[in-house]
């Protein structure tokens, strides 16, 4: 939406803009002495209408390209107008104080520098196709004249020009095709049929860009129905853009092709009674506690790696270098929960050194206490619980629940030497 | 949000680019000029395009020919997407060169030996892939393209992970605009596991060691009969299997597809239309397929060698991290765009294969500029109505436009012209004169609507046809247009005036 009234926006200038150019670059012939409209700017994308504060010059004043014109104040901001070249203001049509002006409508009669304003041809001023709103910008006008009525302009209707077709807004698409040379088809159908060059301007085109085709000179000539043609270029309008209808969406869960994995969930059942052991020997021959976290995110370690490989080359490297191992190139490795598979029971194994012992100093209150992974129950049951994705993964993580639960409850000491 | 900042900072500047008509939209480039000046900012690129086949990499050669920074990831380790690497270009390689061989084989039959080097023929395939591919190598650094190879995964709005292909830590990219360019790939068979050297696409297509004695191709597409066609010059005994009762696909015109199936069949190939493929068995020495007749009952077997999954291509974008950004894709995998190629996140834009719309390369790289050009300057072009087919067969075939079944559904009175090529005089000293030119165009005002080609170089004079309909223009404007004499385009204008009037020779 933006986009399109920027599009706007520089359509609205153009046509000021362009003809001085093209005259003063390309034409050889005399000036034509025609003054251009001057349209109220769209300052942003979004503006519609605008209040002219005021003009920074009267009618009859010259210019240089960038002094400012007049101020324009929108709900968002003021702001100047500059010129956008040099040239001389030859009519204000819309005073300072007028509200709501439209973009789009003209404000202005401008002229080139050097123009005789006397003899100037006026431009036909636009119909405001929000004819609402634009009576009532003139009704609010403060200088009290009236340009509709203005002597010069009058009479002139019937001048088909490029100012008329910018002044209907539409600076493309009616006098545009005048720029190509009419195609073949084209070309012999008004030189068999002896249109002249001033009907020829009058035949609506319906051309791509506003290309005149032969249909068009067809339906001009009453040989086929004009309403045809524009039904045909709708047609093919149609085919020129991507078919976007009736896109349906895909379920947002589901993921595309490949990526489509569902996760699941694998538990094995595991007792950490080889474990206390092993505990219990660590504690007793070398006076070291190793809590049961350890044991676990040993046995983690193992299984992980324990694992059939799938990875690249560069693993291979990374592990024979001891090098850090990127996340990438390697399948995740797993990390399991553990829980209790029946409520914990009341005493946990250091419940045995109570407080009296550890008054007593038969166990020094110093040491290590065990570190409790949440919810674990050391003596009963637990289970080894993961989250896998894909059916390449599930067999993976079984492979990993069986490692670790025969780590944990064979030789469990093997995993701290 | 670029532009309401410009607004807000200066009013003027808006209004004086547009009047210098100094083309594009100026505010923006003042604002990127400024911020590549500061350090900080210098990892933030203004365009980051994950891919680099033939829709992603033009898209970051015209973005950075645009004055924007711009880096494009690829995965693959080469440039140019399947495209160059394993579709079009190694398939017009050998296509080209099957061709001589055959045509050798022939031209010299009661002469003497001609005999086959394929490995040979694959070499000059490869020549040409890396040739290529390390042109747009080239092509980047000229024009100043930062070409990051990894895995693309899009890991926030304007964030972009990057996985080297080999080792090294994940690279993160910034940027402020995304262009989505992944791609297809090949849809497979279910029910027959695609390895590549017996059960292939055509990435395995392109790449057999020896010649098969059978193959049979499923899907009787444009890639089908392309792969079908190569195989059966150098030997094979080809059987195309299609679902549909016509060979083609779906955008080819009937009268064209038929032609184009008595041809092929001329040169050997068996076609078994309407035939669905039930599955297959592989074995050691042996594929056997099942085939059944679409309209019900009978079922056959078919032996093979090689089998060759030619039945489409899907959407290709694992990995890519679009769940992480919200973006949507439809029922078929395509991820959802307006007609200015953005997604939900309006600054990330999905170009190619991976999107609506034909399959096509030159389709990607129209869109991949189009996308730049709304990015630098609001405002892009493509013409979904004039976008060239070509099938690679020989003779090719090339359309572009509407098919005769497509006019004639509207319901509205339509001209054909069509001209042969037997009647036409460079075709005839080539003595290669099998196809036609036809022209679909509107009865009330002798619009184009579709031109049809087969012929040899088909896919060259298409241009021709495709420029006509860009203008709108009429088969007399074709008929009234110098055509250089003795040359194949003579029948694209007899067929243009077949259209509106009468050709002279025929």
């Amino acid at each position: 939406m933006a986009l399109s009234s920027i599009r706007r926006l520089s359509s609205h200038l153009s046509p000021q803009l362009r003809q001085p150019v093209l005259r003063r670059g390309l034409t050889t012939t005399a000036r034509r002495n025609v003054a251009s409209p001057f349209l109220m700017p769209a300052l942003s994308p979004t503006m519609t209408e605008g209040t002219i504060n005021s003009w920074k010059l009267e009618a009859g004043d010259t210019f240089s390209a960038g002094d400012v014109l007049l101020e324009i104040e929108t709900d968002k901001a003021q702001m100047d107008v500059e010129a956008p070249d040099d040239g001389i203001l030859a009519k204000i049509i819309v005073g300072a104080g007028a509200k709501a002006v439209q973009v789009g409508s003209q404000i202005a009669v401008l002229a080139e520098l050097g123009d005789d304003l006397k003899s100037l041809k006026m431009p036909l001023e636009n119909k405001d196709t929000k004819s609402g709103s634009s009576a009532s910008a003139q009704e609010q006008r403060v200088d009290g004249k009236s340009p509709r009525q203005d002597t010069t302009s009058s009479g002139r209707e019937d001048r088909p020009s490029v100012v008329e077709s910018s002044a209907k807004g539409v600076p493309d698409a009616a006098g545009t095709w005048k720029v190509y040379t009419p195609s073949p088809s084209v070309a012999h159908l008004i030189r068999e049929h002896g249109i002249s060059e001033l009907d020829v301007s009058a035949i609506n085109a319906t051309g791509p860009k506003g290309r005149l085709l032969k249909g068009d000179v067809l339906a001009y000539l009453g040989i086929i129905n004009e309403a045809y043609t524009k039904e045909l270029e709708g047609r093919i309008h149609q085919l020129e853009k991507l078919d976007l209808s009736n896109i349906k969406i895909a379920s947002p869960k589901k993921d595309v092709g490949q990526n489509a994995k569902q996760t699941a969930e694998q538990k094995l059942v595991v007792s950490f009674g080889e474990v206390l052991k092993a505990q219990d020997k660590f504690q007793t021959a070398l006076g070291v506690h190793h809590p049961l976290s350890t044991f676990i995110s040993k046995a983690t370690a193992r299984a992980n790696h324990s694992l059939p490989h799938v990875s690249s080359a560069a693993d291979i490297f990374n592990e024979l270098l001891n090098l850090p191992s990127t996340t990438s190139s390697r399948p995740a490795r797993f990390q399991p929960k553990i829980t209790a598979a029946s409520p914990p029971p009341q005493h946990s194994p250091t419940a045995g050194a109570d407080i009296l012992d550890i008054l007593i100093g038969t166990v020094p209150a110093t040491s290590p206490a065990v570190k409790r992974v949440q919810g674990i129950a050391a003596t009963g049951p637990n289970v080894i619980s993961l989250t896998v994705k894909g059916a390449t993964e599930e067999e993976r993580g079984r492979l990993f629940l069986e490692e670790m639960k025969s780590s944990l409850e064979k030789d469990p000491a093997r995993l701290l030497l | 949000m670029l532009k309401s900042l410009v607004l807000r900072n200066s009013p003027r500047s808006l209004l004086r680019p547009l009047g210098a008509k100094a083309g594009g939209y100026a505010p923006s480039t003042f604002l990127l000029v400024q911020r590549r000046g500061l350090a900080s900012e210098a990892e933030e690129h203004d365009v980051v395009v994950i891919g680099g086949g033939p829709g992603g990499y033009v898209a970051a050669i015209k973005a950075a020919q645009e004055g924007l920074k711009t880096a494009c990831v690829e995965k693959r380790g080469a440039l140019g997407g399947t495209c160059l690497n394993v579709g079009c270009i190694p398939s017009k390689s050998l296509l080209n060169n099957s061709h001589i061989y055959h045509q050798i084989l022939h031209d010299v039959k009661n002469l003497g030996d001609v005999k086959l080097n394929l490995t040979q023929m694959m070499k000059a395939k490869e020549q040409s892939v890396s040739g290529l591919t390390k042109g747009i190598e080239y092509l980047f650094k000229k024009n100043g393209v930062d070409y990051v190879k990894g895995t693309g995964t899009i890991t926030g709005e304007h964030e972009i992970k990057v996985n080297p292909l080999e080792d090294g830590d994940p690279q993160i990219l910034r940027a402020k605009n995304i262009i989505i360019a992944t791609g297809s790939e090949a849809t497979p068979f279910p029910g027959l596991e695609i390895d590549e050297t017996r059960i292939v696409t055509s990435t395995g297509a392109i790449a057999l060691t020896k010649v098969p004695e059978k193959m049979v191709v499923i899907g009787g597409g444009i890639i089908g009969l392309e792969m079908g066609s190569v195989w059966s010059r150098l030997g094979s005994e080809v059987t195309v299997v299609e679902y549909l009762g016509a060979i083609g696909g779906p955008g080819m015109d009937a009268e064209m597809a038929k032609t184009m199936q008595r041809i092929l069949q001329k040169q050997g190939m068996k076609f078994k239309l309407n035939t669905k493929v039930m599955g297959g068995d592989v074995e050691s020495d042996n594929i056997k397929i099942n085939v059944e007749s679409a309209k019900g009952g009978k079922s056959e077997t078919i032996d093979a060698d090689v089998v060759l999954v030619a039945i489409g291509r899907r959407p290709y974008t694992a990995g890519l991290g679009l769940e992480n950004v919200g973006i949507e894709v439809d029922e078929r995998g395509r991820i959802v765009i307006d007609q200015e190629y953005r997604t939900k996140i309006p600054h990330i834009r999905v170009i190619g294969d991976v999107t609506f719309g034909a399959m096509l390369a030159h389709k990607a790289e129209e869109e991949g500029i189009a996308a730049v050009e709304y990015i630098k300057k609001g405002y892009g072009h493509v013409n979904y109505g004039a976008i060239p087919s070509v099938m690679y067969t020989h003779p090719e075939a090339a359309w572009v436009g509407q098919t005769e079944q497509e006019v004639k559904a509207t319901g509205k009175a339509y001209n054909i012209g069509s001209f042969p090529f037997s009647a036409n005089s460079r075709a005839k000293t080539n003595l290669d004169t099998e196809g036609m030119v036809k022209f679909i165009t509107d009865k009330e005002t002798d619009r184009i609507l579709g031109i049809h080609i087969i012929g040899p170089n088909a896919g060259e004079m298409i241009a021709e046809g495709v420029l006509a309909m860009e203008y709108g223009a009429s088969s007399e404007d074709i008929g009234r247009t110098s055509h250089a004499h003795p040359t194949l385009s003579e029948a694209f204008k007899e067929a243009a005036m077949a259209a509106f009037s009468k050709p002279i020779h025929s």
